[in-house]
């Protein structure tokens, strides 16, 4: 996987890059906003990590030039600033996510790998969290060399889950992708089903993942 | 104690030299022109004479005069500084609020201006200083993120058991930063008196709890929200009250042993509660976190830093109040109920 950072502080962009590549991800480095046109000219990213202040623009401004002109792919932004109103201006000019310096690598690249799993043209079908893995075409999941048979609801419910391992999946937005506008939702409809699939989960190894968030909803863990 | 001087008294004092005075030239006056007509009578008439016309000619104007100037210039003195007692009352009364107050100069009398308007401008001067101090504390904050950025990434390349302990001391100069940074902000949006919103409990502590929530997973310890169906609503700054409740989170979870729970709970009324499984907090002990960054001595062994101070901070900004009840082991943030 692909990911072009763009950092004018040299040493933090070399870190960064190299912290990716131990975790598996290719990546270029761009220390200005034009070098970061070349290289998107001359390559097809899956990510882009963003740095704000840059010496011949804001990243924010050329992240909605590039969107409004052609599709990009998902980007992270990462700022030294900490103002809680630049969040809401980050993610409203187009970035995806957003993290404050310093970072962490584990968190950086766990915000990738969140990136890369959202769907989208350039989305893998295969979404793979440790050994689970889900194929989004075929509706089936696996873990290890365990098939998990999953109804089409446990199936959405588990999709939903694992593109965003690692944070709280709300009750609310798992009512709304699993159940259209007019049908009715029975209060306990959402812990039925999820109670199916920590139980099928667990029948195939993956026990322990799935946590509840009482009184906000559940997170599929991206570690063990 | 050195006695201090008061107009009203110089004025009575003021006033009782003159009358003296007057009485003894119109004594004098009154000596001179009689003095040819008594000779002819008796000394024992001479003397109830002089005396009755003492009383009618000195005595008598001298009170006439007096007692009314008297009674009306004490008046004049309490009207004409009554602005001054009422200024301070509103003085009083914007305790808490001091960045961008001024003293209201439209009743003040003219000879109160000078004083009035250099005192506004003493306060426009220290709002001055310290929103530089602050913009200065601010700018450091922001400076020192990208050299600890690279620490911390050069830290995680050193494959060495010393790293990660040295990792969780960045962790802590971060969050120092973060909160220095939150501070800043929190005076400059008070400078600016923004307009409040109205903020649902319940949607900032889903929020909080949302975030915080992996972090917790990670760490072996659990986290809960209960809320009613109803979410009470305050007004006031929405990432302020979520920063505040965010900085308790923290603690509860820092205080939280391996495996225990932290509960926030939303109500009864417009109330935000976080219950840990630590040794609860006592009153006197919050008394001096919350104190703790008047004095400097940031570095605490829990790892709390600037944390309940900032949280005190945002509260009384919104009229509300942090309190402990260490029974319950439990913090509460208490805002006033809008109507």
């Amino acid at each position: 996987m692909r990911v072009l950072i763009v950092e004018d502080n040299d040493r933090l962009a070399k870190l960064m890059a190299e912290g990716l590549q131990r975790r598996g991800f290719s990546c270029d480095v761009a220390g200005n906003l034009t070098d970061a046109d070349s290289a998107m000219d001359g390559a097809a990213y899956d990510a882009i990590i963003l740095d704000l202040g840059l010496p011949d623009g804001d990243g924010i401004d050329w992240l909605g030039a590039r969107r409004r002109a052609q599709h990009v792919a998902p980007a992270l932004i990462v700022t030294a600033r900490g103002a809680l109103e630049d969040r809401v201006a980050g993610l409203d000019g187009g970035a995806d996510d957003y993290v404050v310096k310093p970072i962490e690598i584990e968190e950086l690249a766990a915000r990738v790998r969140a990136l890369l799993r959202r769907p989208g043209p350039r989305a893998q079908t295969v979404i793979e969290i440790g050994a689970l893995s889900f194929d989004t075409a075929a509706r089936a999941a696996r873990y290890e060399n365990n098939a998990i048979d999953l109804s089409r609801r446990e199936a959405d419910l588990l999709e939903l889950l694992m593109r965003r391992a690692g944070t709280v999946v709300r009750r609310g937005a798992i009512e709304d992708a699993l159940y259209s506008f007019n049908e009715p939702v029975t209060p306990n409809a959402v812990e039925a089903a999820m109670s199916r699939l920590r139980r099928k989960l667990d029948e195939a190894g993956a026990g322990g993942k799935l946590n509840t968030i009482r009184g906000i909803g559940y997170m599929l863990r991206e570690t063990a | 104690m050195t006695h201090r001087r008061s107009v009203s008294r110089r004025l009575a004092r003021g006033l009782g030299l003159v009358g003296l005075i007057g009485s003894i030239l119109l004594l004098a006056a009154v000596v001179f022109f009689y003095r040819l007509s008594f000779v002819d009578l008796n000394a024992k008439q001479a003397t109830a004479r002089a005396i009755n016309e003492m009383l009618e000619h000195v005595g008598l104007p001298v009170l006439v005069l007096m007692v009314p100037m008297a009674f009306v210039g004490l008046r004049v003195i309490r009207q004409a500084f009554m602005p001054l007692e009422e200024a301070a009352v509103e003085i009083e009364a914007a305790r808490g609020h001091e960045r961008g107050y001024r003293i209201d100069t439209s009743r003040m009398p003219a000879e109160a201006l000078p004083f009035t308007d250099a005192v506004n401008d003493l306060l426009a001067r220290l709002d001055d200083a310290a929103a530089r101090q602050e913009a200065f504390a601010a700018d450091v904050a922001h400076e020192l993120r990208a050299p600890l950025a690279v620490l911390s990434l050069e830290l995680d390349r050193l494959d060495h058991t010393e790293a990660s302990r040295l990792k969780t001391d960045v962790a802590a100069m971060r969050r120092l930063i973060d909160q220095l940074m939150l501070l800043a902000q929190i005076d400059a949006a008070t400078a600016a008196q923004l307009a409040p919103e109205a903020v649902p409990l319940t949607d900032v502590a889903t929020d909080v709890v949302s975030l915080l929530a992996p972090g917790v997973i990670a760490a072996g310890k659990t986290i809960a929200l209960e809320a009613g169906a109803e979410s009470p609503i305050v007004r006031g700054r929405r990432e302020a009250i979520a920063a505040a409740l965010r900085n308790l989170v923290e603690n509860a979870v820092r205080a939280t042993p391996a495996g225990g729970a932290v509960q926030v709970f939303v109500g009864p009324g417009c109330a935000i509660r976080v219950k840990d499984q630590g040794p609860g907090l006592s009153s006197d002990r919050l008394h001096d976190l919350i104190r703790r960054h008047s004095r400097a001595d940031h570095a605490s062994k829990d790892g709390a830093g600037l944390g309940l101070a900032i949280v005190e901070r945002i509260m009384a900004a919104h009229g509300g109040s942090l309190t402990t009840d260490p029974g319950a082991r439990e913090l509460t943030l208490r805002f006033p109920e809008s109507s």
